[in-house]
């Protein structure tokens, strides 16, 4: 059996979420919230973009459509874009400490998936060191290394895009795509 | 676009200056306030916007108030409160000031 839908509260609207759409839904929403950590009233921020989804989203639901999937939540959220903080340097140039910063997979500049780049960040480590070691621990395990990638590919978040930075290279993003297919069919949550 | 580049950070402080202009002509709602500035250089998003809605309502420069609308839930409509337009015709001075400066630089 499975949970065809979800019904959610958002701000002054009910709507009905298909599992998929939730769990990106409830992804986008935990950003949010990380992302005005320290802001004085982040309730009323998060009620507005809940209600900001509930809106867009029942804006491009055909007429009798009952359920909303990715094919509606995702450009809503693409409309409604990541938080940005006035009077904050945007995500590249803003220094976190590790202990903020939760370990993520970053698909721009990443050459498979953004593993390596994401520990790389998280650690603070050079990330071609930690690709050259990763290639020699490949040469030396005979392949064990793939299954850990794979792993850690499938269960790593995924930092979140930033706009109007550098587009990801053909590999990460289709990978990206394809884990987040994944994700979906399997109900796998990451956050 | 490495002119627009250069100018970037001083059109994302320019914002709330814009955003302030726009509240400053009539009660308006963020669906509003998005399209007026969508075919400009200072298009913006809703995750921009209700954070800087929000900083501008606790420095008591914008304030809202609830409106019926005929299709789903009521509307916040935000207005410039007296403090608002004080600062409002500060910055558009001073933003002309900076402008005839840059018109005398260079004769």
């Amino acid at each position: 059996m499975r949970r065809i839908s979800v019904t959610v509260s958002l701000n002054r609207s009910t709507l009905q979420f298909d599992d998929a759409a939730y769990a990106r839904l409830e992804r986008y929403l935990d950003e949010s919230a990380s992302l005005l950590e320290g802001d004085p009233d982040p309730q009323e921020i998060l009620n507005d973009l809940e209600q900001a989804v509930a809106d867009q989203c029942t804006h491009r639901m055909a007429s009798g459509q009952a359920v909303v999937t990715l094919a509606e939540l995702e450009p809503a959220l693409e409309e409604i874009g990541s938080v940005q903080v006035p009077g904050a340097a945007t995500a590249s140039e803003r220094p976190m400490p590790n202990t903020a910063r939760p370990l993520r997979q970053v698909s721009e500049g990443a050459v498979i998936s953004g593993v390596c780049l994401g520990l790389a960040r998280y650690f603070g480590f050079d990330v071609t060191l930690l690709r050259v070691f990763a290639v020699l621990l490949l040469l030396l395990s005979g392949g064990g290394v793939i299954l850990v990638y794979l792993a850690l590919m499938l269960l790593l978040p995924y930092a979140p895009l930033e706009p109007g930075g550098k587009p990801p290279r053909w590999l990460p993003r289709k990978s990206r795509e394809f884990i987040e297919f994944l994700r979906a069919k399997l109900h796998v949550a990451t956050n | 676009m490495v002119v627009e580049s250069k100018l970037a950070p001083i059109r994302k402080g320019l914002l709330e200056f814009l955003v302030l202009k726009i509240v400053g002509v009539r009660s308006v709602y963020v669906p509003d306030i998005l399209k007026r500035l969508a075919d400009t250089e200072f298009a913006t998003q809703e995750g921009t916007l209700y954070p800087l809605l929000s900083k501008l309502r606790r420095e008591d420069l914008v304030q809202y108030e609830w409106q019926e609308s005929d299709a789903g839930p009521p509307r916040k409509y935000y207005r410039l409160t007296d403090a608002g337009k004080t600062q409002l015709a500060a910055l558009d001075e001073y933003w002309n000031r900076i402008n005839r400066t840059i018109a005398d630089m260079g004769h």
